[in-house]
Order: structure tokens, then C-alpha cells, then sequence
């Protein structure tokens, strides 16, 4: 699948000239916890495909999760028709409420709070509707459970594992993570999110090929795509991921809300800006080997520093 | 989790918990025990019976539970949800050192000795290179794609 973007909106998720681990969190500018891009409608099919097909991959909830569901149902909602209001709308009369998507053509009447009046549980039904990842973090004994979450294009996580898991075992994985005590303090940040104060920040990885759903159960297919980078398809094939991740404090259940909106962007379009391909290239340079490691770039990262030292060749020509 | 079970006296009632095999590593401790109620698991243990079996004792019970140490986990970690404690419960696992394995494609759970580092899936025949990322819930370490 081909994605349109559009440079100027792409979240380039690089600062300074290196990168390490870090809560490089920010509070946000503008508060709402969605994005509507010019793939939505593509985003949306391919989504709900994997949802129907790949539901216990793409879909997992404990069942002390629906009064949390519906806090989400009622922050997406009201984000989507607030800052997308020639896209949404929402009617309510008490609890009844109609929520119409302009863009896909579908309206859905429901009682707000009776999941039995939904097709599905609250949290898949507005997962629907998003491009967005959800994930459900429910907040008790000091820590944070990922209790629900509706995941379709994660960077290479299963969220059927991660369930019920608590927030250092989830990033047990990361390197570096707990020795250099990010995990606790990163939980400790969370665990302070305050309602109507939500924080964003960017990850990043690069990949070969430009697959959105990369996650570890479907990883046979497309991580072997990692082997078949050479110099000649480096600027096609592979791709700048970056996660722009949303933090919301939902109040009632005192859980949190985690919107993961990925983009990809070809290194042949991340290089056409002459400032991003020297960041760019300073970084992937300098950056220690367990990171890289970590984020699947060993096999190919020659090929991509080759390249990115050409084009800065060129461009000095120029 | 590997020692032998050891009376606790004077407690109102004692639960035992176990296989075949368990309930024979128990025998002891049975004897010198008067009031007495038992659960029996069978092979592929049913975790929701032995969750209503221990939901319905009341306060003073003591509880052995005796399992192989692949299983053994998971009945702590319901009995504990329980109010059990050390002080109210003890847990007597045996045989190999035997950890679970989720498979990173299919999800089922795979049964391997401790010292095994990669592993065929039983389901889907994935090489499995095993992890040490660890879930409580599956109370199984996750098992990666081990070739590209």
C-alpha cells in the first residue's frame, strides 16, 4: 500500500544530533487525542480488516475494563467532533446518544453506558472510527495494568502477551530501560498525568517495507524483508516509523488513555529536506548498537548510512 | 517451591490440593492433619474449579498444593488473589525445572526444560528463540521468531 505525505505534516521526531532513551514527553499544544490524516479512509479499511480477521491479535480487554471503555468513548467522541466537526457529529438526548461519521457514511444511536445497545465492546466500537491505536491503562497498588487495548499496527509487540501486564514488565524488553531506572521514573510521570493536562511524544524506528501492521505474531513475513535491502532500493524501501503517542487521564476510573498514531515516510522523502538528512544521518551514526539492535536495524544499517552519505555527497555538489 | 511439605498444627481444617502424583508428596503431612477437604486436579489442571474450591473455605483453612513446577505458579498466584499467604498456604512443586513458552505467532503455550534457549512451537512450528520477557498472566516467558 502506497501512503500519501505530506512532508510539512509528517512528525519528524528528531532533535539535537544524538538520540538515547529518554521520557521526552511535552505537554500538548492541542489537546485532542486524535488526528485525521488524508489516509483515513485506507487506514480505517486495512484496520478493520485485521480487527475481523486477526480479532485476538488486534483486540483484548479484561472484563473490569467497560466503565474505563466508556471514558474513551466519550473523549474520542468528543475530540472527533470538536476539532473534525465537517467529519462528525454527535446528537445527545440524556443518554442517547447518535454518532455519525460523515466519512465513512455510518451512523451508530446507542445508550451511553449499556454496551449491550453497541456491536461490540465501547472501546473496539470508537477503534473503528480512528486511526489511532487504543490503549487502556487502568491504575491501581501503585502501578499501571494494560488492561484493554485495540492494537492493529504495533511496532512488533503483541498485545495479547502484554495483557494484564504491569507498566516495567511491558518495557522489560527496552535495553538500558531499567538499568538506567527510566522505567520508574517514567511510571512515576504517568502515574501523576493529571486529567485535562494530556502529554504527547514521539517514538521512532526505522523499517524495510512499508507495512503498518508489524506486529510480532505476523513477524516471518515482513521482517524478512530486512534482508533484501541493498544500495540500489535503500530510499524506497525502507522507512522512518514514528509513533506520535497521546497520554490522557481519564478521571473517572483514574486510568489512562494511550493513542498511538503511526507514520511512515520513505528515506528517499526524509532526505529530500537537506536539515533532516543531516540530523538524520549524525544520529543513526552515533547510535549504540543495542539501540539499533532493538529497533531492527542491524541488518540493514550500512546500506542506509551508505546512502545517507551519498546524498549528503550530492548535496554538497549542489 | 521445592521443599517438602512441611504439618502446620493446630489450623481448623487443611486443604489438599494435588495430582496423582502431588497428593502422594503430601501423604505425610495428610496423616498428621484431622479435619481435611481435597481437590484433585487431573492432568491439564482446571484452574476454575480449584479457584470456587478455595473461594468457598472459610478463614482458618490451610492450604498445600502440590504440582508439577510447571503448574505450580499459577496456583499461587490464584491462591494469593485468594488471601492465602506464606503463612496460610504452601506450595510443593516437582519434577524438571520446566518453563512456558508463548509462541510469538500462534499464542499457544509450549512446555520446555529450563536450560532449552530455543525451541519448536508444538502449533505452528515457529523455531522459538525464548526470551526472558515474562507475563504472569500466561505465566509463560514469550518466545520470538528465532530465524529470519
Amino acid at each position: 500500500m502506497k501512503w500519501t505525505t505530506n512532508l510539512k505534516q509528517f512528525p519528524y521526531p528528531f532533535k539535537g544530533s544524538t538520540y538515547r532513551y529518554s521520557n521526552n514527553s511535552i505537554p500538548m499544544e492541542n489537546p485532542v487525542s486524535i488526528e485525521i490524516t488524508p489516509n483515513y479512509k485506507e487506514e480505517m479499511q486495512l484496520k478493520r480488516e485485521l480487527l475481523h480477521h486477526h480479532s485476538e491479535r488486534c483486540y483484548q480487554s479484561l472484563p473490569h475494563t467497560l466503565t474505563g471503555q466508556w471514558e474513551i468513548v466519550d473523549l474520542v467522541m468528543n475530540h472527533l467532533v470538536t476539532a473534525y466537526p465537517q467529519f462528525f457529529s454527535l446528537q445527545k438526548s440524556d443518554n442517547e446518544w447518535t454518532f455519525h461519521n460523515k466519512l465513512l457514511d455510518e451512523t451508530q444511536s446507542f445508550t451511553f453506558g449499556d454496551s449491550t445497545t453497541l456491536p461490540v465492546e465501547p472501546l473496539h466500537f470508537i477503534s473503528l472510527h480512528v486511526q489511532e491505536d487504543l490503549i487502556y491503562m487502568m491504575q491501581r497498588d501503585g502501578d499501571l495494568y494494560l488492561d484493554a487495548g485495540q492494537l492493529c499496527f504495533p511496532a512488533n509487540w503483541s498485545l495479547t502477551f502484554n495483557l494484564g501486564m504491569a507498566f516495567k514488565s511491558i518495557h522489560h524488553p527496552i535495553p538500558g530501560f531499567k538499568e538506567e531506572g527510566l522505567d520508574k521514573r517514567i511510571l512515576q510521570f504517568l502515574m501523576r498525568l493529571e486529567a485535562g493536562n494530556p502529554w504527547e511524544r514521539k517514538n521512532w524506528s526505522l523499517m524495510a517495507g512499508d507495512r503498518l501492521d508489524t506486529s510480532i505474531e505476523t513477524f516471518v513475513e515482513w521482517g524478512k524483508l530486512r534482508k533484501q535491502v541493498t544500495k540500489e532500493n535503500v530510499g524506497e524501501l525502507v522507512h522512518l516509523r514514528v509513533e506520535v503517542q497521546k497520554l490522557f487521564r481519564l478521571p473517572r476510573t483514574n486510568s489512562i488513555l494511550f493513542t498511538i498514531h503511526t507514520h511512515l515516510l520513505s528515506l528517499e522523502k526524509l532526505t529530500s529536506n537537506p536539515e533532516w538528512l543531516q540530523q538524520f544521518y549524525n544520529i543513526l551514526s552515533e547510535l549504540p548498537p543495542q539501540i539499533y539492535d532493538y529497533k531492527g536495524i542491524s541488518l540493514y544499517r550500512d546500506a542506509v548510512l551508505a546512502y545517507l552519505s551519498e546524498r549528503l555527497e550530492s548535496e554538497k555538489v549542489r | 517451591m521445592t521443599h517438602d511439605a512441611v504439618f502446620i498444627e493446630n489450623k481448623r481444617k487443611y486443604l489438599f490440593c494435588a495430582d496423582q502424583h502431588g497428593m502422594k508428596l503430601l501423604s505425610d503431612v495428610m496423616e498428621q492433619s484431622s479435619e481435611k477437604e481435597f481437590f484433585r486436579f487431573e492432568e491439564e489442571p482446571d484452574w476454575t474449579s480449584f479457584t470456587s474450591f478455595l473461594e468457598k473455605q472459610k478463614i482458618g483453612s490451610y492450604l498445600y498444593v502440590s504440582l508439577p513446577k510447571s503448574e505450580i505458579y499459577q496456583a499461587r498466584v490464584l491462591a494469593e488473589k485468594l488471601g492465602f499467604s506464606e503463612e496460610t498456604a504452601q506450595f510443593i512443586g516437582y519434577g524438571e525445572n520446566v518453563v512456558r513458552v508463548f509462541c510469538s505467532r500462534c499464542h499457544s503455550i509450549n512446555k520446555t526444560v529450563e536450560e532449552q534457549r530455543e525451541i519448536l512451537c508444538q502449533q505452528c512450528v515457529l523455531e522459538l528463540s525464548i526470551s526472558d520477557h515474562y507475563s504472569k498472566k500466561h505465566n509463560a516467558y514469550l518466545g520470538y521468531a528465532a530465524k529470519l
